[in-house]
This record gives C-alpha cells, structure tokens and sequence, in this order.
C-alpha cells in the first residue's frame, strides 16, 4: 500500500528541496525549469502547499539565511526534512515501482 | 492587441486586496511571500501576453486556494473542539442536555402552535372562510350562533360572501349490516360544501331542493366510515342506509381527510321548516365564503347592516343581537389561543434560561482556560480566531442539543396528548412538518448565537500577562468575566422566578377550579347519553313510559342507588332558554336566559342537591303541566324578601305566548352549565313531552364504572334498539371540561420545575467555580483563624446575594407579567398571595441546596495544601 499521498505539486516541491534550501520564488522557478515550463505553480498553490508540508513537518523554515551573497532578508527560506525526504524517496520508489509494472506489461517502451 | 495592464506598483497592491479572500491567519502569514513571488513573476515576464497569464493563473489560484483555506480552518477548529469536549464530556453531555430540554420543550410548544394556528386548514384558499354569527350584546356567549330564519333572509341578500352555509349537530345511529353504531354527524345546507370547496370522492354533494322541509332522505358518508363499515363498497351511491330510524339514500362519499366541522363521517341535509321555526332559536352555525378581496370587517358591516334590516322588517323578534363575521380559524380555534400564547411566552423564558446556563458554564469552562488561551494568543492565535474556536465549541454543542431537543419534541408530543381527555378535532395535526423543523433550527442557530457569543466575547479580552501571572491557579477570573458570570446567573433567577411565579398562579387556580364547591357531590355518579328510535317511542305518552321504565329497570341493578334522566350532563350543558317573570314583562333585547333543565323523577336525589323550599316534583306533575322549580340565586335574584314560591314563570320571546309554570320548589344552586366562569340561573322542568331528556344520571354505592357494562346491557335487555353513548363518570366529565386548565398548569408547572433545576445547576456551578478559584484565600483565612462556619457563611452569603438579587427581578417582573396570565386564572388573582410568599421560599431553599456542596467542599481545606498551591 502507499504509506504516502502526496500530490503532484507536493512532490515537485520536495523534489525541488532535495538538493538545496530554497525561498518560495525559488521553488516556482526550479518546477518550472526542471519540467520545462510544463509545471509552474501559482504563488497560491505552493504556499497551500508549503503551509500543508510545514504542519506535516515534511519541510522546515529556516532560521538563519543559507547564502549570504544572495539573500533577501524578506524572504523565508525552507529546508526538506528526514520525514519529508523519507516521504519523497517512497514515493519516488513508489512511482518508479508503477512505471516498471507499467514496462512489464508492455504499456510503456522499456529504456534503451 | 494586447490588454493594456496597470503598472507594477499598482498590480501588486491589486493582488495585495485579492489577498483578502484568505482566511485572516493565513493571510498574515504568507501575504508578504506571496506578494513577493507574484512580482518576481510578474517582473520575469516582459511581454504583455506572458504577463496576462502569470495575473490570471495567479488569481485563479487565489480564487480556487482561498476557499480551501477556509475550509480547513474550520476543520482544524471543529476538530479540535471536538478534541476538547471530549476530555470533558462530563460537562458536554450536561451542556447538550440542557440546551435539547430548551430546544426540545420551545419546539414542542411550537408544534402545538402550528398545528392550531399556523398550518393551513385542508380547504382550498381557506383564508377566505368565516363563520357568520350572531351574538347578544347584553350576555355575550361567543357560542357562535345563527338563527335559521335569519339565515334564510342573510343569503340572498349578502353581496360580500360567494355563498353561506349553515350546519349543526345531528344523531348519526347507523343499524343493519352489523352492530348499531353511533357516528359523529352533522346537518348541513348545500351552501357548506361550496364555502369549503371540497369536491366529493364518490357521487355529489346536496343540492338546494334537498335542503327543503320534507327533501328527499339522501346522506353523505365520509371516507373513513365508508371505508370501515361498508368495506370501500364502489356501489354505495344509491344504497339505501337505516340512520336515526329512518331510510336515507347514499348520493356521495367525501374524500378522506375531510371531517367538517371537526370529526363528522357522516352529513344530511340540514331540512328545517321556516314555518315552525322562531327568530328567537339559536342552534345552528354558519360558514362563509368572502369573496376576492373582502376585508372581515366590510364583511362584518355588511351582515351588521343587513341583521338590522331584519330586525326592523320583524320588529317581534328583534333581540338586539348583532351579526358578525369572524375568521373560520378564530372561531375554530376559539379558546385555545390565550392559553398557547402563554405556553410559548412560559417555553420562550424557559429557553432563554437553558441558553443563559450553557453560557454561563461555557464562561466558567472558558475562565478556567484561561490559560490555554493566553498561551495560544501568545503563540500567535488572533482574537478572531480564538472567538471563532470558542463558537465551534458552542456551535458543536448546539447542533448535538438541536438535534436531540427534536427528537424530546418528537416524542414529546404523543405524551402531551394523551394529557387530552378529550378527542381533538381532526384538522389538527401537531406532527412535526417542516415548518417545526425549520423553527427548531432558527431556534437553534439563535440559541448558538445567544450562548456561545457571550463567552466569547467574555474570554477573548483575556488580559495576557495578569493570566499567566497567576501562574499554578489554573484559573483567572477578570473584572468582565465575573460581572457577566454574575449576571448570567442572576438572570437565570430572575426569569425561573417569572416561571415559578406563573405555575404556582397556575396551580392556585386549578386548585379553586377543580376543589370549588360545584353544589353537588360528583362522586360515584355514573352518566350515558341514551338514544332510541322514534318510531317506536314517538314523543309523548309512549316515550315518557319508555323512560319511565328504563329508569326503573336500572335502579333496580344492584349497587345503584338512584337513577334519574336529565336533558343535559351537569358542567356540560349550554342549553339556554330566555324567560319572563309574570308581572314584569322585559323588552326582548334586555331578556337573559336561565339552563332550561329537564328532568326525571329522582333527579336531585340522585345529584345530592336539597330541596330548600317547597317540594320536589311528584308523579302528578308529570302529567298536570305547567310547574317549575328553580334554584335558589334565582329565586333571591327575582324576588328578594319574599317566597318564590307560587310564582309564575313563562320562557321564549313574548310573542311566543308560551304557558305560565307555577314555582312550587326552591332548590340548592350548582354548577350545571359551565364548571368555569359564570353559569345561568337554573329552571327545572318535568319531563313531560317535547324534549326528551337523554342523559342517564346513575348514583351508584361503590365504583361507578364496574357498573357501567351491567347499565348498558340492562338498557339493551330492555330494547336491543335503544343505543347507549360511552359511560363517563361525573369526576371524569370535570376532567373533560377542565382539561386545558390541567394541561396549562402541568406545562407550566414542568418548565418551571426544569427552569427551577437549571438555575439551581447555574447557582451550584458558579459557586463551585468561585470556592475552587478561592481556595488560596480560604486557607489564608482559614490559617488565620477563620472557623468552617465561617467559611459557610462567606459562601452562602455570596449564594444567596446572587439568587436574591435575581428574586427581586424576577418578582419584579412577574408582578407586570403575570396580568398576561389573567384569562388563563379562576378565581385567583394574578398577584395572589400565596403565590408570591411560597416563591421566595422555593428559591431560596434551592439556593441554600445549590450551594451546600460547594460549601463542603471549602470548609474542607486544609491551608497547608492551599497555600503550597503557589
């Protein structure tokens, strides 16, 4: 079973934390840039979001600014947990397990 | 071309006010981060058309996020008031009882008021009907009243009324094919049936030429009585029908829910002759049709009009009485009104209480939170959003109170009627339609408002630092909070006072009503109504030795120890004759009328009533004519200082020239007509012909009812023809003619039982709340010395200056209420004594009760525990 339910814009968010802290702004830009402009979230959206993945402790706001040169002390800036990081890898596991029964049955080509 | 958009400045501020959608928390929140993000888009964007989509997916974000947010704030908050009800489930479950026992008894009291004056009558455009009356300025009787030649002369004359119609009481025993049944029936004119407008099931209904004297015998059954005694027969038109002892043919079946005026299955043709009728008879009643856009009152004016027209084309009959019209509802509903009106006034006060009470524990609950308050305000919990948790609390509470308050009224209102001894009319129907239920939650939402806005704003002004100061205490209690808990309570008091007042009134009068010396002893006094057929008994000689021996034959049955027969039951008889004392002839106009009594042999002995001048009928009376007695307030009223006897009498309008009957008896008064208000003198007649009388009146040695069945089968042993009504004892005939009274009285007397119990509840909470606040400075006083008695003091002393408080009030305002209550007292002022000596005492007793618990509690506390409480 999924021990996870999380939306699309929910992963792309966690996934768009996995390798660095982010400010909001930021989290839009790299969903947009990673799915070539195919995903782009509305400022409503991801702070829904955001404000849903802060009550599940998935993410974390930041205390202090991760990087000085760049920072906007306007901003707030948040980081992926464990239990949201632990969260994405199931379910990336989870998406990944799908795609491979999808392949097994012929649906989708395999890769070459 | 593309869209002309504002400037940055101005797109963000525009964005900034779509903002506002979001709930208050959320927006605070995350308003600078969104206002950030949407620039930085914005600012990414360089052409119009880029920047057209970045606004439009950035409002409907807002558009389709906003309402979201809400939603889980509200599920946040019922979640956790629900969270919070259930750690203290012993205070939720008292709150939600008190709450359905308010909404339970307002909506029972309601349903009761719909049934009787809110749910239309099961005709069409029944708003236009009205009774057409006529009724004697000099002795009021709001009987309601027609005369028939009156009649006759009103309807075609009227102008204002499509059509009139005139009804009254009719016999009803069906024989052949199965047991002689006595069925509610009524005599009418073609005219009702198109006042009403109710079509037929089967058949048609009566036409002008079968209301004439001597009209063909046709009847109209209603669907109910076809249906049960005749097995829904498709062929009943035509069938030919044994009813009252003569042969009526079935010409139409009416449909099932009708039952004109109020319980009738069966209808003939009203077929009185004009020309043995006098102006001066009133028995019958009559219904109208206003036409489109009448008002009452030209209707009134018109029938006025015309009534003075008769009046003066029959000089000889006119009696002054004047015509009016009245709404059907009025007149149907007739004496129920005022007495509704006070129960809903009574279960309004009582909702008010259980609303007051809910308030005040949700206050103290709320005081004692205030910690848990102030912390959350700390951690950033707005005002807004700690009223609002505090009003999901109340609004959980208030549906569970809701909801359970019309299951009560539910159940309630097959309880209540079996308090009627009576059977209702069948238009009324208390069940619970929509408009109860939709009263029941307008009471509910209002009720929710009225308790949970008053913590709610109690609690949210909580001052944060002096609560967290008092750190340990668990409890905080400001300035505001112990004013509006004070007056919360004293409130409750004040308007459980109103209803105690009003019950003890209430139960004072039932008390004068049903203890009143009715000049008679109603004990072991056994009553039928018996009807037999006229062709064997035709009136006369042959009727009277029926009667005769039918009296015999039932004193002879063992265990009885008089048997009489009477034109009418004592307490239920409203047959009244005018009359003119010899010597001293009265305009027709100022004439009064007495209870035109006929009766039996024995009937006095039977009744217990004493002889206190002159003598009792003898056998010869019956037969030479002309003798009356008359009881005694006549006799002193007529002729005061001298002896009724050998007076001379004679009834009905002068131009009648009836005979002259001799006084040769003086008899003790009692209540004949009425058990309530003002009765009629009282005239016995003999029985000799004419009227015959039909209620069997048996005195009996021992339980009236075990005789009842050997009663009815000696009657039928005599003749098998002879049908017998149900046998209803006096004391159960007082219970029928008394039974709004009771009925008023244990309502009121349960709410303000319940009112009573809820500020006792309200007393014993605060003070509770008051000796756990001040256990601190108990065990100052008592380390210092303070004794347990005057601990108590200090506690009770507080107890007793809320309730007094609250008593005076609620005195206060008893004494200007209780005049509303006035129709409803017999023979008990509305600022009786009684009432208000033993009220105090009631309260203040429940007062000392409510708060001996609490008392006991702090004289238990040992200052060392108290003051290691800091």
């Amino acid at each position: 079973m999924r021990p996870f339910i999380l939306s699309r814009d929910t992963f792309h968010i966690l996934v768009a934390l996995a390798d660095s802290d982010r400010h909001g702004y930021s989290i839009m830009q790299e969903i947009a840039q990673r799915t070539g402009g195919e995903v782009r979230l509305s400022p409503s959206t991801l702070y829904s979001a955001i404000k849903r993945l802060l009550e599940q402790g998935f993410i974390e706001e930041l205390a202090e600014r991760p990087d000085p040169a760049h920072d906007d002390e306007r901003r707030r800036y948040y980081r992926l947990t464990k239990a949201g990081r632990r969260a994405a890898v199931q379910e990336a596991a989870h998406l990944e397990k799908l795609l491979s029964d999808a392949r097994a049955t012929g649906l989708v080509r395999k890769r070459v | 071309m593309a869209p002309v958009l504002p400037p940055e400045s101005g797109i963000v501020w525009l964005y900034h006010q779509f903002l506002f959608l979001y709930p208050a928390e959320f927006r605070n929140e995350y308003r600078r981060e969104l206002c950030l993000a949407f620039k930085d888009e914005w600012q990414e964007k360089h052409s119009r058309i880029g920047r057209l989509f970045v606004w439009l997916r950035a409002i409907f974000g807002i558009l389709y996020h906003a309402p979201k947010e809400h939603w889980h704030m509200i599920v946040h908050d019922f979640r956790y008031a629900f969270r919070i009800l259930r750690k203290d489930w012993s205070f939720t479950l008292a709150a939600i009882a008190i709450l359905a026992l308010g909404i339970g008894a307002t909506t029972l009291v309601f349903s009761l008021a719909n049934g009787l004056l809110l749910r239309p009558l099961p005709y069409p455009e029944s708003s236009r009907i009205v009774s057409v009356q006529e009724d004697s300025p000099v002795e009021p009787n709001e009987d309601g009243h027609i005369n028939f030649l009156n009649y006759l002369d009103i309807r075609p004359r009227v102008t204002l009324l499509e059509d009139i119609g005139l009804y009254g009481g009719g016999g009803g025993l069906i024989r052949g094919e199965g047991p002689a049944e006595q069925v509610q029936s009524t005599l009418v004119t073609d005219g009702v049936f198109s006042v009403l407008r109710v079509a037929p099931l089967l058949g048609r209904t009566f036409t002008p030429a079968e209301n004439m004297p001597n009209g063909p015998k046709v009847v109209i059954l209603g669907e109910g009585l076809w249906r049960r005694r005749y097995g829904s027969d498709p062929k009943i038109l035509g069938k030919v029908l044994d009813i009252d002892d003569s042969r009526w043919t079935v010409i139409g079946v009416m449909p099932a829910n009708f039952y004109f005026p109020d319980r009738s299955q069966l209808w003939l043709p009203l077929q009185a002759d004009p020309r043995t009728s006098f102006r001066t008879d009133y028995f019958l009643r009559a219904i109208g049709r206003l036409k489109p856009g009448v008002s009452i009152n030209q209707a009134s004016a018109e029938l006025e009009s015309l009534l003075e027209q008769i009046h003066r084309e029959n000089p000889a009959a006119n009696n002054g009485w004047i015509a009016l019209v009245a709404p059907i509802r009025e007149h149907m509903v007739g004496t129920y009104r005022k007495g509704l009106i006070t129960l809903l006034v009574a279960v309004g006060l009582l909702l008010l209480i259980a609303c007051a009470n809910v308030s005040n524990l949700l206050l103290v609950k709320a005081s004692a939170r205030g910690r848990e308050i102030a912390v959350r305000t700390a951690l950033g919990a707005t005002r807004r959003r700690i009223v609002r948790q505090l009003l999901s609390e109340s609004a959980i509470l208030g549906v569970a109170g809701a909801l359970l308050g019309i299951l009560l009224a539910k159940l309630g209102v097959p309880a209540l009627l079996a308090l009627v001894p009576t059977a209702l009319p069948q238009w009324m129907n208390f069940s619970l339609d929509q408009r109860v239920l939709g009263f029941a939650t307008g009471i509910a939402l209002l009720a929710i408002c009225v308790f949970g806005m008053v913590p709610a704003w109690g609690v949210s002004k909580t001052d944060l630092t002096s609560v967290l100061k008092e750190a340990g205490r668990g409890g905080s209690s400001s300035m505001r909070q112990r004013l509006l808990r004070n007056g919360l309570v004293i409130g409750e008091v004040a308007l459980s006072v109103i209803l105690l007042a009003a019950a003890g009134l209430m139960i004072r009068s039932f008390a004068a009503l049903r203890l009143q010396n009715l000049g008679f002893n109603p004990e072991n006094i056994l009553t039928l109504s018996v009807d037999y057929p006229q062709s064997r008994y035709p009136d006369g000689p042959a009727s009277r030795a029926m009667v005769d021996r039918l009296r015999q034959e039932v004193s002879a049955i063992p265990g009885v120890a008089s048997a009489a027969f009477s034109s009418g039951v004592p307490l239920d008889d409203g047959w009244g004759r005018i009359f003119t004392i010899e010597g001293r002839p009265v305009a027709l106009k100022e004439m009064r009328a007495i209870n035109h009594i006929v009766v039996t042999p024995g009937y006095f002995q039977t009744l217990g009533i004493p002889i206190l001048q002159g003598r009792d009928f003898t056998a010869p009376d019956f037969d030479a004519p002309h003798v009356v007695l008359v009881g005694e307030s006549f006799a002193k009223r007529y002729w005061p200082g001298e002896t009724a006897l050998g007076k001379r009498i004679r009834f009905g309008p002068p131009a009648n020239d009836e005979p002259w009957n001799t006084v040769v008896g003086v008899v003790a008064d009692y209540k004949h007509g009425t058990l309530r208000g003002p009765d009629r003198s009282n005239v016995y007649l003999p029985y000799q012909k004419d009227v015959t009388p039909s209620s069997l009146l048996i005195r009996t040695a021992r339980d009236p009812m075990q005789l009842a069945q050997t009663v009815k089968s000696r009657i039928s042993g005599f003749d098998r023809d002879i049908a017998v009504g149900p046998a209803l004892t006096l004391d159960q005939i007082i219970d029928r003619v008394s039974w709004q009274d009771r009925f008023l009285t244990v309502l009121i007397a349960s709410f303000a039982f319940i009112a009573l119990a809820l500020a006792a509840v309200g007393l014993y909470a605060i003070i509770s709340y008051t000796v756990a606040l001040g256990t601190h400075e108990i065990g100052i006083r008592v380390a210092l010395g303070a004794s347990a008695s005057n601990v108590r003091t200090l506690i009770l002393r507080q107890g007793l200056a809320l309730s007094g408080t609250g008593l005076l009030i609620g005195i206060g305002a008893a004494f200007v209420l209780a005049r509303l209550l006035r129709a409803q007292l017999y023979e008990t002022s509305p600022l009786d004594p009684a009432t208000y000596v033993t009220v105090p005492i009631v309260l203040i007793l429940v007062t000392v009760l409510a708060v001996f618990l609490p008392t006991r509690r702090a004289t238990r506390v040992d200052p060392v525990i108290a003051l290691r409480h800091d």
